[in-house]
């Protein structure tokens, strides 16, 4: 399978090892990427006007006739937004007026996605079954936003048919597409702090031994922060959060260089050496 | 009057005319995350939009509080996008030169990509800092757990297409 990827611009800095996870397991499933060229940013939430939001993802759209990957929910549904409304013949001239390379059609995929489907048909790539191993999956709430795309827009459940597919076990996580804050963290730390604090809290309360999150605005609130809202809320916390493609990888057998581990903030190395406990204990 | 008029008729311009079928059902406050916090709350703020209350609905906190999850717009029973009325109201208080913290916040954003055409999140964080001086200590709690695992990235990427992407961010605008 041969796809253009488009990283994102946390990709460069707080959200690299998404970056570099999500290339890793690509590589591992045959899943050749062909990086956008010269992508701009997709302006994330901070373009209020729809049209200039629409234009600045078309752009990158138009950079190829491949489908797009990419691993960021906010670029995903950015990019999925956009490719809706230029099925408007007025938008679409208005933005084509303006663009470079015209936009003729794209077909945007989210990362989640294109790897389920190479692994539900080849199981035998999962060389370290995850099994026992008890995770939250969180959506965050812009990769299923707006409706039509990979998933029900509320009650997804893509997420838990992949961390099945890993021998893991999924857990019933009330606020799985509950809004982190992460895009308002900035100017309104309390509004965002307030809600990223509940969604730890109740990962706790279910148990969970690790978050698996796929928005990279997601982890930053959620690992990143998690020292900091502990002190402020006086509660030990303590779980991991990956982004799913490093959960994947670790399946996969990828090693944690490979899959950029030691830069999440909570070390989720504890976890990975209890997979492997478990995985020889088995044995 | 006239102006109130004008006011809504641009909500409704940039938000969808499905907005005037709002039946206050509260929906959409229902589902906020940061409902909590909100004054006034995002139900009513339709409301003051579809009254023609410009300067209620501009300067208040509740449109920075948006974290554009969509949630509102998913579940309302009118099919009415409530997240699209409050990016409507920031274009609009962007044009009314309304200041504060959030505005500034998304004028730097914009800028980085007009200028480099990608965003490049510690120069950012730096730029706001200086507008809002009291993020100082949530930046260092952030600095501390990025900086060793080699995530802050001072550096600026600048794409080639810089000058179409100014003319995207420029002439679209204008609807």
């Amino acid at each position: 399978m041969k796809l253009a990827y488009y990283p994102g611009c946390v990709s460069r800095s707080t959200g690299k090892e998404m970056d570099v996870s999500t290339r890793a397991v690509c590589a591992a499933l045959g899943i050749a990427l062909q990086e956008l060229e010269d992508w701009n940013c997709c302006g994330a939430t901070h373009v209020p006007n729809e049209l200039v939001s629409i234009g600045l993802a078309a752009r990158n759209m138009a950079q190829t006739d491949l489908p797009i990957m990419t691993s960021c929910s906010i670029c995903y549904s950015n990019l999925r937004s956009a490719s809706l409304a230029m099925e408007d013949p007025e938008v679409r001239a208005k933005v084509n007026a303006v663009l470079t390379k015209k936009y003729s059609g794209a077909k945007i995929r989210h990362a989640l996605d294109v790897i389920l489907e190479v692994l539900e048909k080849n199981d035998e790539l999962i060389k370290v079954p995850l099994k026992d191993l008890k995770v939250a999956p969180y959506y965050g709430c812009l990769l299923t936003r707006p409706k039509g795309g990979i998933d029900q827009p509320e009650f997804p459940t893509i997420l838990e048919k992949l961390i099945k597919t890993l021998a893991a076990e999924p857990l019933d996580f009330r606020l799985k597409t509950f809004c982190c804050g992460g895009p308002i963290f900035m100017p309104q730390e309390k509004a965002a702090d307030d809600i990223a604090f509940l969604i730890l809290k109740e990962a706790k309360k279910a148990g969970a031994e690790v978050i698996v999150t796929v928005c990279p605005l997601c982890h930053l609130m959620l690992d990143a922060k998690q020292k900091a809202l502990e002190q402020k809320h006086k509660e030990k916390i303590g779980i991991p959060v990956m982004y799913v493609t490093q959960l994947v990888g670790i399946a996969l057998g990828l090693g944690p260089d490979e899959l950029g581990l030691q830069m999440n903030a909570v070390s989720p190395m504890p976890v990975v050496e209890k997979i492997y406990e478990r995985l020889t204990k088995e044995a | 009057m006239a102006a109130n008029e004008n006011f809504k008729g641009e909500v409704l311009r940039l938000a969808g005319q499905e907005v005037l079928t709002c039946i206050q059902c509260g929906t959409c406050s229902a589902s906020c995350p940061t409902a909590h916090l909100m004054n006034p709350s995002i139900r009513r703020l339709v409301k003051l939009c579809l009254e023609g209350k410009k300067e209620e609905a501009l300067r208040n906190e509740t449109i920075w509080l948006c974290t554009s999850c969509q949630l509102c717009t998913v579940r309302c029973p009118r099919g009415i996008r409530p997240k699209a009325v409050v990016a409507a109201l920031k274009e609009l208080a962007e044009q009314e030169k309304v200041k504060g913290k959030d505005q500034a916040y998304e004028e730097l954003f914009q800028k980085q990509i007009k200028d480099f055409g990608r965003i490049a999140e510690t120069p950012l964080s730096g730029e706001f800092l200086l507008v809002f001086p009291q993020g100082a200590l949530q930046s260092l709690e952030m600095g501390l757990e990025l900086v060793p695992k080699g995530k802050i990235n001072l550096g600026v990427e600048k794409i080639k297409g810089r000058e179409e992407v100014k003319r995207i961010m420029e002439e679209l605008c204008k609807g």
